[in-house]
């Protein structure tokens, strides 16, 4: 049997080869490690503002545990957009697009094994926030029930920010591109959350707040966290965040497939 | 025998713009073609097109009798070297090429195993562990080529694979080339803008200029067929150089007449295809004006025809 | 007409009138109503849930779509109280009551603030003129404050967690450096 026969007999699952690869790069190279040292003196600063208040009742301990877990989403689900925003424009930049373009490896499977790799980022900012969390919430014991909702909403939020930030990153022939249109639909996304309460209250500040999965999923942890609420109550308010994760994620290896070029856009 | 690489009027259209038009090539197993042409001719498109990074806007190409409608089956059986190849510096040279093992469908053990068997055969078995930041250029091209190999392809692709090499490096990455074609038996198209790397190492050569095919054939067909002008050098007394020029200015087959800077007496005559008999440039049409004029010809040289010279007559031409 | 024939009509419309006047009121004041707790006093501490019950009977005649609702009121006026952190379900819709019947609810709240109040419930009809509630007695709640957050314990958390990524960061670079 030739080789070119062995090789094609072997067929690896593509995407777990890339991952594997991506997962090295950004952990052992270290970059991965410094976010997350970044992320815990940021968490560090917030939790000891919150708990060297001793005049704090105990809701607004609640709402510090809340605070902490919001921070964390928003932040983790930004470590991973970032790594994402640079999963293929990042490659193009640096030359290295081409070699893998050249392999038989299905583009879709590529680009699904780096949105796996983004999303590791997620994963051990939230491993981080757990002993914050642990601190915070243990005197009002919601400390389980924080952590759950954090990991739902935080890991739903993080697969339709970095499978956004990948699509953005196909389409993007130079990284700062990427990268700045990435950031900017961050902020746009978590704008509405700093209208007054007021605004949320009419059927169209509503709708924004429920369409938005961001603000959708910040609600919910919210309502879980500072207001004792049951998932059942309010579980209306993850469906923008589960619809926005399938179908972005869905897309990604679709996009992938049929626009990863050399030059970002569609090939000619 | 059936060609490896087969390419019918493939041309490349961006926008307005005519990158690559009506390439035919035909290249068999053990081959080296080489593609010739000036920065901005097509020659990087036309790799890209025949390694289905690009899709052709017309025309068809097949590799080992594969159309170029499968790209992905395509991929399986060539290896490529771009012209800008980047390499990760953070990984080592045999993590790297592990990788890409694995994306040509490897296991992780059989990966490994050839990785390090290409790293041997490209002399980088030492630099195996240490970061490709570390690896000098050469280096970094010949971790370039054993990329290509890993899958032991029917057909190898080099995109100016000597670019930025010293001489040594370069000798080294064409001694690669050459093995590459005759130990392995693949098709090999080497694209560069170096000539003598294609009259040293080329079966054939393809001359490529502003996207269109101007010659092609083996090196000493298109040659002949470019009927370069030829040079020779001549030398007189210092005393009689204007006279002698004068003389070889006058003389039929002659074109340009120059003193040699700095060399006293020395003068180069440059030979056009003359009007008689075969229209080939004749060098001895320079001695007998010299003759004519009663001017005693000290010494005379006959610059060979070259590649280099063919190739310059013939761009300049078109 | 003889006046035996007028009578017919003026007591049926008399009938009428009575009718619809005890209907109104039935329907618009739940006269015959009491709201009973099965405890008055409660002490608790901050942040801790605490439970209580009321009954609320008809005494009178039968009555649709009722509504409890429960209340909750500072003693301090340095206190304030949001009802609805304290419990998400403080509109129970009962229904109808039959005449004699009761109802009993059971109230979970959590105590979110440290202080004096006074939980009570209030029953009324969904609709109709001159609606009256009828309240039941209060129930009056102790919170004792309590420390929930330990400065001390943050600090370890604060300082640990990023010492040891530091360190994580610092090992990797130097094993770097080293290959």
């Amino acid at each position: 049997m030739s080789r070119a026969e062995t090789v094609d007999a072997e067929h690896p699952r593509i995407w777990a080869v890339v991952l594997q690869r991506e997962v090295r790069d950004l952990w052992t190279g270290g970059r991965a490690l410094v976010m997350c040292l970044a992320f815990s003196l940021l968490l560090s600063v917030i939790a000891y503002l919150v708990a060297t208040n001793t005049d704090l009742n105990f809701l607004e301990q609640r709402e510090s545990v809340s605070l902490t877990l919001q921070v964390a989403t928003a932040v983790g689900a930004l470590l991973a957009l970032l790594v994402a925003g640079d999963a293929i424009s990042g490659e193009r930049e640096r030359g290295t697009l081409e070699t893998l373009l050249l392999t038989p490896a299905p583009r879709g499977q590529i680009a699904t094994g780096k949105l796996l790799a983004a999303l590791t980022l997620w994963l051990a900012s939230f491993a981080v926030t757990v002993p914050y969390v642990w601190r915070l919430g243990s005197g009002v014991g919601i400390v389980m029930e924080a952590l759950a909702v954090g990991l739902v909403v935080g890991t739903l939020l993080a697969i339709f920010l970095a499978s956004l930030g990948i699509l953005i990153s196909v389409f993007s022939n130079s990284n700062r591109f990427s990268l700045s249109l990435s950031l900017f639909v961050l902020l746009a996304l978590f704008a509405p959350s700093q209208l007054p309460s007021s605004a949320e209250q009419g059927w169209a500040g509503n709708l924004l707040m429920r369409f938005n999965p961001v603000t959708a999923g910040e609600h919910f942890v919210g309502r879980i966290v500072v207001n004792g609420h049951s998932w059942s109550e309010d579980i209306s308010w993850l469906v923008s965040p589960v619809i926005a994760a399938v179908v972005f994620a869905a897309l990604v290896p679709l996009a992938a497939g049929r626009f990863i070029s050399l030059r970002g856009g569609v090939s000619g | 025998m059936t060609p490896v690489v087969e390419a019918n009027g493939i041309a490349k259209l961006f926008g307005q713009l005519l990158a690559v038009d009506d390439l035919t090539v035909a290249l068999e197993a053990g081959e080296v073609l080489g593609i010739l042409g000036p920065n901005g001719a097509g020659k990087t498109t036309a790799v890209r097109m025949l390694t289905t990074i690009l899709a052709p806007s017309r025309g068809s190409f097949s590799v080992a009798g594969i159309p170029h409608t499968r790209p992905e089956e395509i991929r399986r059986r060539i290896g490529v070297l771009p012209e800008s190849a980047g390499y990760p510096g953070g990984q080592t040279g045999e993590e790297y090429l592990t990788y890409h093992a694995r994306l040509y469908g490897y296991g992780a053990g059989r990966a490994r195993e050839v990785a390090r068997s290409l790293l041997d055969e490209l002399g980088l078995l030492e630099r195996a562990r240490s970061p490709i930041s570390a690896y000098s250029r050469g280096m970094r091209q010949r971790l370039g080529i054993a990329r290509a190999l890993v899958n032991d392809p029917v057909a190898v692709f080099l995109d100016e694979p000597t670019l930025g090499l010293d001489p040594a490096g370069q000798r080294q990455v064409l001694r690669s080339v050459r093995t590459i074609a005759r130990e392995r038996g693949a098709a090999v198209l080497l694209s560069t803008h170096l000539l003598n790397e294609v009259e040293e190492n080329c079966s054939h050569v393809l001359i490529l200029n502003r996207g269109r095919v101007i010659a092609e054939g083996t090196v000493s067909e298109v040659v002949s067929r470019a009927a370069a002008p030829r040079r020779v050098r001549l030398q007189v007394a210092p005393e009689e150089v204007e006279r002698a020029a004068a003389a070889l200015a006058a003389a039929p087959g002659v074109g340009r007449v120059e003193p040699a800077e700095g060399e006293s007496g020395w003068l180069r005559v440059e030979l056009e295809a003359n009007g008689h008999g075969n229209g080939a440039p004749n060098p001895n049409e320079p001695i007998r004006a010299l003759l004519d004029a009663a001017i005693a010809l000290r010494s005379f040289e006959v610059d060979g025809t070259r590649l280099n010279d063919a190739f310059l007559a013939i761009t300049e031409a078109s | 007409m003889t006046p035996r024939r007028h009578a017919l009509p003026l007591l049926a419309l008399a009938a009428i009138a009575l009718a619809l006047a005890t209907g109104a009121h039935a329907a618009s004041s739940p006269a015959g109503f009491s709201a009973t707790v099965d405890r008055t006093r409660i002490s608790t501490e901050l942040g801790r849930t605490f439970v209580f019950r009321s009954t609320i009977a008809n005494e009178g005649a039968a009555a649709d779509d009722l509504i409890a609702h429960l209340n909750i009121v500072s003693l301090r006026s340095d206190v304030y109280v949001d009802p609805e952190d304290w419990s998400t379900h403080r509109t129970r819709y009962l229904g109808s009551l039959a005449a004699g019947g009761s109802r009993t609810i059971t109230w979970r709240l959590k105590a979110v603030n440290s202080g004096a109040f006074d939980v009570y419930v209030a029953v009324l009809p969904r609709s109709g003129h001159a609606r009256r509630p009828v309240t039941g007695p209060v129930v009056a709640v102790a919170v004792a404050g309590r420390k929930t957050l330990n400065a001390g314990g943050i600090l370890s958390v604060a300082l640990g967690v990023p010492a040891v990524l530091g360190v994580l960061a610092v090992g990797l670079k130097l094993r770097r450096r080293r290959a």
